[in-house]
């Protein structure tokens, strides 16, 4: 365990003191730094994407399904650059520790990449500009999609005139957008968009959709994960934030985070898709918010269980044919130097 | 529109009648299995069904909710597996198809097959249709119907819909391979069976108007000049637009900086070479069935050599990249002794020491030893800096792949003489075949399901030698059937003959006789298999030169002279003694047939379709997923969740704690025994691979894809790995696979991560936090 010792100054800095720590040594959040390191490691770039066969399978989709991917790319194209606006303007900005904000570093270059990766993909599947322009265009005048970026932009504005975290409802509204851009909008707005990848991939569609999406999520899995460590040790450092009115703020975000991604599924899904529907699509997300809401320590209000065996997929270990697809599996850094007797 | 009634979602009245024909497919395919709840499958297909769907797309439905639930109970395969099969037949029926006969004549008629296979089914349509068993179709499991049906099966080349039956398709291979009647029912009964399959060329091609069976192709490298180089390009456009994958050599183009007198400039080296022919492979797609691939191999010594190592890096110059090729180090005793010794290493530019592509063993040693005395390297580097950078390459990118230059020479029969050298392996670095500017060589692949050779809880000694003798026969019989895209090729093959016969199955039979990996009784079965394996194929060879005279090339190897492939190996201690002496009789009377027989391909979509472990991998999971071009599927390892339900364990906790572990077992409350039986490739010792792999090299005269695995691999690691494996003797090694620093965060398992987990939760082992570290305690 290391919570930040006490015991060595009574006016230590918390994460959310106002300020712009720069002291790296010694490290108080060795943890972020990991995080860090690991997501180093995993670097990928767009050029490592085949989308290659994509072109063809558009070819072959019926109606409905173009009409789903067309809508996915239109929010994927804007999704992660509205990621990135907030942790420029909000995240970075009151996270104050220099370990933590190297992870939001490097997380601002993965949304980068991926904002490049949705790029490339729209460029690719929409050879004509002029509805290029509309797909970028989509968060004006497609009303689902319209929606949910209204979502986004009123958790980021609603701490927009915040310069520091003084008092404990500054804390408190800090909170709030933090977890709605992980728990979400990372977390439900992408993982249901994640969904509609995996299925048309279990049908063997859009194989290179698929495999950067799963970078992709890789990504978002730890970008997730750091934003709750942060609430983790916001909690430990300041548990008074964690009042019910909190938890029942948070609760109702969710709820309305699943009811915005709920329109869009009712837009893409249309009359149904072979293996896909609005109704299984609201059941994934209240089963997704449900984990959400457990790994913030607050009660489960859903009580779904999961509709899509294809995302049980997602968890296991891949095995490819590297005939077929190019493995994601492998690391960047790699340390040591030669020796010949090590056991291995 | 969907009516609701009295809480329950029923279908009207059109559909009705279609989903009650899926309810009694699914529980007729359900009768026998009785871990399936056909319920459970209709509930998907009653949710999931779009308003208006038809019986075809309700029985697809059916088929992907039973796939789905594979991971839950792998009985859910056969069935997904027999509905798909009444999809497939429903499919070839609309095009009048009736039968065998029938379904070759429209296929011919729709320009598909070649005029012999047509003619050759027409004169014995009553002989060749009463051959079929639509019975073996169980035999399949999901994962292979699905991929024979998506990739396999001739389509209609304008609707697009398969005209074949899985039975139809492999009848139709054998025929386009035999002779008679009876050859097309001795192979069909094989691999009908499942108990032995060619290679992917030959599933695809056989019997078809362009017959390109061959797996392989290894090319030369270019000569050091403009024209050869852009020749090399065209001839590997030609290679993998049918199906083939290239190896090919780049070491004899001179380096960066080396002198061009033709135009007083300097060269460029490598690695804009490299970038064309990346961009090449990368052009040629395999007729739309799977993408090109190809693989180059260069020498340590090449003074380009560290560039060469970044072509796979996903950082840098993007115009130093070549993401398309796959790499292969094609390494000289010299340099390990080199690395093992501490010393410096020399790096040359190929023009100024043309003569050491062609050497090897001594003469190499001397040669090189000369050149640096004679001051000609281009620099030198010490010779662990570069291994150690060799190493990072297979840790970063799992390509670089280290094949020994020595050991392939040395035990190869094609190199009795000194001219006739091995340049480098192929794409899978299980092929071993000399080569020259004018001389591709080519080899034609077939696997033997060990795990189909099973009875009861032995192994079937005298089914296993039978089936390798069809097996090298229709090898053989490829040859001579085979289109040559090159001149170059032709040539060779027909001199040589090689054949390359493989295993899969090897996991498969360890679970069933409760091996593990690491077991001496493993390494002795597995020894023994490669030995029977070998001999019949020998004896195969040699039955067929007394008919057919030897391959013209017999008198240049070194069977000719009297020394067989495990005599290569002197602590090889054969099962079978006095069989090689009366094969060695045998060889001396009337040669081989065929100049090499044996070679361990990596099996990955044939081992699929014959539901079985790839060639002789360990399981990478007990739970993982499979992607291929179909789609992606969830697969349990059934013999461990055969004994789960025995201990009455196989249920929802364990599959989520599976799922956790990345599909271990060891964090599992089991016994010791399973535990140690059921450890994955990442678990095992790497040690004990190389072992299995050194054991059987006496047996397999080309060589074997081993794979390699290191979940978190360090350059110390790494290094002390391939040493190893380099004095064991191990002539190739393949992919180095390890495992992403960081995961999707799990997004089935309820509860993954508990509330209020501190973020020292998910620190991982670092000299950064010393104090918190517990992994290695």
């Amino acid at each position: 365990m290391t919570t930040p010792t006490t015991e060595t100054t009574p006016a230590r800095t918390l994460l959310l003191d106002p300020g712009m720590d720069l002291t790296l040594r010694p490290m108080r959040y060795p943890a972020f730094y990991e995080q860090y390191r690991a997501a180093i490691r995993n670097t990928w770039t767009v050029e490592e994407v085949d989308l290659a066969t994509d072109v063809s399978d558009l070819g072959k989709l019926s109606t409905g399904e173009h009409h789903l991917v067309k809508r996915l790319v239109a929010f994927f194209a804007t999704g992660d650059s509205i990621v990135a606006n907030n942790l420029v303007l909000n995240l970075y900005k009151h996270i104050n520790a220099p370990e933590a904000r190297l992870y939001l570093s490097r997380q601002l270059f993965e949304e980068a990449v991926h904002v490049q990766f949705y790029l490339t993909l729209l460029d690719t599947y929409l050879p004509d500009h002029e509805e290029r322009a509309q797909a970028f265009a989509a968060i004006e005048h497609i009303p689902s999609i319209r929606q949910k970026g209204e979502f986004c932009f009123r958790w980021i504005d609603s701490i927009d005139a915040l310069d520091e975290l003084r008092t404990v409802e500054d804390r408190r509204k800090f909170l709030l957008n933090l977890i709605c851009f992980a728990a979400c909008i990372e977390g439900l707005f992408f993982y249901g968009a994640f969904a509609y990848v995996y299925w048309l991939r279990s049908r063997g569609l859009l194989d290179g959709l698929a495999t950067g999406t799963n970078w992709v999520f890789r990504d978002e899995s730890m970008h997730m994960n750091f934003a709750f460590s942060v609430v983790d040790t916001v909690r430990s450092e300041e548990p008074e934030l964690f009042d019910e009115e909190l938890g029942r703020q948070v609760t109702q975000m969710l709820r309305e985070a699943v009811e915005c991604e709920l329109q869009f599924a009712r837009d893409v899904c249309g009359d149904g898709l072979p293996g896909m529907n609005a109704e299984d699509m609201h059941r994934y997300l209240r089963y997704v918010a449900d984990q959400r809401l457990t790994r913030l320590g607050l009660p489960a209000v859903f009580g779904d269980t999961n509709p899509f065996p294809f995302m049980e997929l997602q968890d296991a270990q891949e095995l490819t044919n590297f005939f077929e697809r190019r493995v994601s599996a492998y690391q960047v850094a790699v340390s040591g130097s030669v020796s010949l007797d090590e056991e291995f | 529109m969907t009516v609701v009634a009295a809480g329950v979602t029923v279908p009207p009245a059109p559909e009705r009648d279609h989903f009650a024909a899926v309810r009694v497919e699914v529980s007729d395919c359900a009768r026998d299995l009785p871990d399936t709840d056909p319920e459970r499958v209709l509930s998907a297909v009653r949710s999931g069904g779009r308003a208006g769907a038809d019986r075809v797309e309700l029985r697809d439905l059916a088929v992907r909710a039973a796939a789905a639930l594979i991971g839950e109970d792998p009985q859910y395969s056969r069935l997904a597996a027999r509905l798909l099969a009444r999809q497939i037949r429903d499919e070839v029926a609309e095009h009048g198809i009736v039968d065998f006969p029938s379904a070759i004549a429209v296929a011919r008629t729709e320009g598909l097959l070649s005029v012999r296979t047509a003619e050759f089914v027409a004169a014995h349509a009553g002989e060749l249709a009463a051959l079929v068993d639509h019975a073996a179709d169980d035999r399949f499991e999901y994962f292979g119907l699905r991929t024979v049906y998506d990739r396999y099966l001739l389509r209609h080349p304008r609707t697009d819909r398969v005209l074949e039956t899985p039975q139809f398709f492999l009848l139709r291979v054998a025929c386009g391979l035999a002779e008679s009647v009876a050859e097309a029912a001795e192979l069909y009964a094989l691999t009908s069976r499942l108990a032995y399959l060619p290679s992917s060329p030959t599933l695809f091609n056989s019997g078809t108007r362009h017959p390109q069976l061959s797996s392989c192709f290894l090319l030369d490298s270019p000569r050091d000049e403009l024209e050869s180089i852009y020749q090399r390009y065209g001839e590997v456009a030609r290679l993998s637009k049918y199906a083939g994958g290239i190896g090919i050599s780049w070491t004899r183009v001179r380096s960066r900086g080396s002198r061009i007198r033709g135009t007083n400039g300097r060269s460029n080296g490598i690695v804009p070479w490299l970038r064309t022919l990346d961009a090449s492979v990368a052009a040629v797609n395999q007729g739309g069935r799977r993408k090109g691939a190809a693989c180059v191999y260069l020498e340590p010594w090449h003074a380009d050599v560290e560039e060469f190592l970044e072509l796979r890096d996903n950082t840098g110059d993007e115009a130093r990249r070549t993401h398309n090729l796959n790499l292969a180090m094609w390494v000289p005793d010299e340099f390990m002794r080199r690395v093992e010794t501490d010393q410096e290493w020399s790096l040359f530019d190929p023009a100024d020491v043309p003569q050491l592509t062609d050497l090897w063993g001594e003469r190499f040693d001397a040669a090189y030893r000369e050149a640096e005395a004679a001051g000609k390297a281009a620099r030198t580097v010490p010779a662990r800096q570069l291994y150690g950078r060799m190493m990072r390459t297979l840790a970063q990118t799992g390509n670089g792949w280290m094949t020994f230059k020595d050991a392939a020479n040395r035990a190869c029969n094609q190199t009795a003489r000194p001219d006739n050298v091995v340049h480098l392996s192929n794409l899978c670095t299980e092929i071993l075949e000399i080569t020259s500017d004018d001389a591709t060589a080519v080899c034609n692949l077939g696997s033997v399901n060990l795990a189909a050779h099973l009875d009861r809880d032995e192994l079937d000694w005298v089914g296993l030698a039978d089936t390798v003798r069809t097996a090298v026969r229709f090898l053989d019989r490829t040859i001579d059937l085979t289109y040559y895209p090159t001149e170059a090729a032709a040539r060779s093959n027909r001199r040589w003959r090689p054949v390359g016969l493989g295993v899969m199955g090897l996991a498969d039979v360890f679970f069933r006789l409760r091996l593990p990996f690491d077991s001496p009784q493993a390494l002795a079965l597995s020894t023994r298999i490669a030995e029977e394996i070998a001999l019949a194929a020998y004896e195969t060879s040699v039955g067929l030169a007394e008919r057919h005279g030897p391959h013209p090339a017999f008198p240049d190897t070194r069977a000719a002279r009297g020394v067989l492939h495990p005599d290569h190996f002197p602590q090889a201690d054969p099962v079978h003694p006095q069989r090689w002496a009366a094969l060695r009789e045998r060889v001396r009377r009337s040669g081989l047939r065929n100049s090499l027989l044996a070679a361990i391909a990596p099996t990955a979509t044939i081992a699929s379709i014959a539901g079985c472990s790839e060639c002789i991998e360990p399981l990478v999971s007990n739970s993982f997923k499979r992607e291929t071009l179909s789609g992606e599927f969830l697969q349990a390892n059934p013999y461990l969740v055969a004994d789960l339900k025995k201990l009455g364990r196989w249920d929802r906790a364990t599959r989520n704690a599976l799922k956790q572990s990345d599909g271990s077992v060891q964090g599992l409350d089991l016994p010791e025994e399973l535990r140690r039986l059921y450890r994955t490739a990442w678990e095992l010792p790497q040690k004990a691979l190389i072992d299995l792999a050194a054991a059987r090299m006496p047996y397999i005269d080309q060589s074997q894809s081993l794979n390699l695995f290191m979940a978190a691999p360090t350059i110390g690691k790494l290094s002390s790995m391939y040493a190893y494996a380099w004095r064991a003797g191990l002539k190739t090694t393949y992919y180095l696979r390890s495992r992403p620093a960081t995961r999707i965060a799990l997004a089935t398992v309820a509860g993954a991560a508990p509330a209020g987990a501190s973020p020292a939760d998910d620190v991982t082992c670092s000299l950064e936090n010393p104090d918190i570290c517990e992994a290695c305690q």
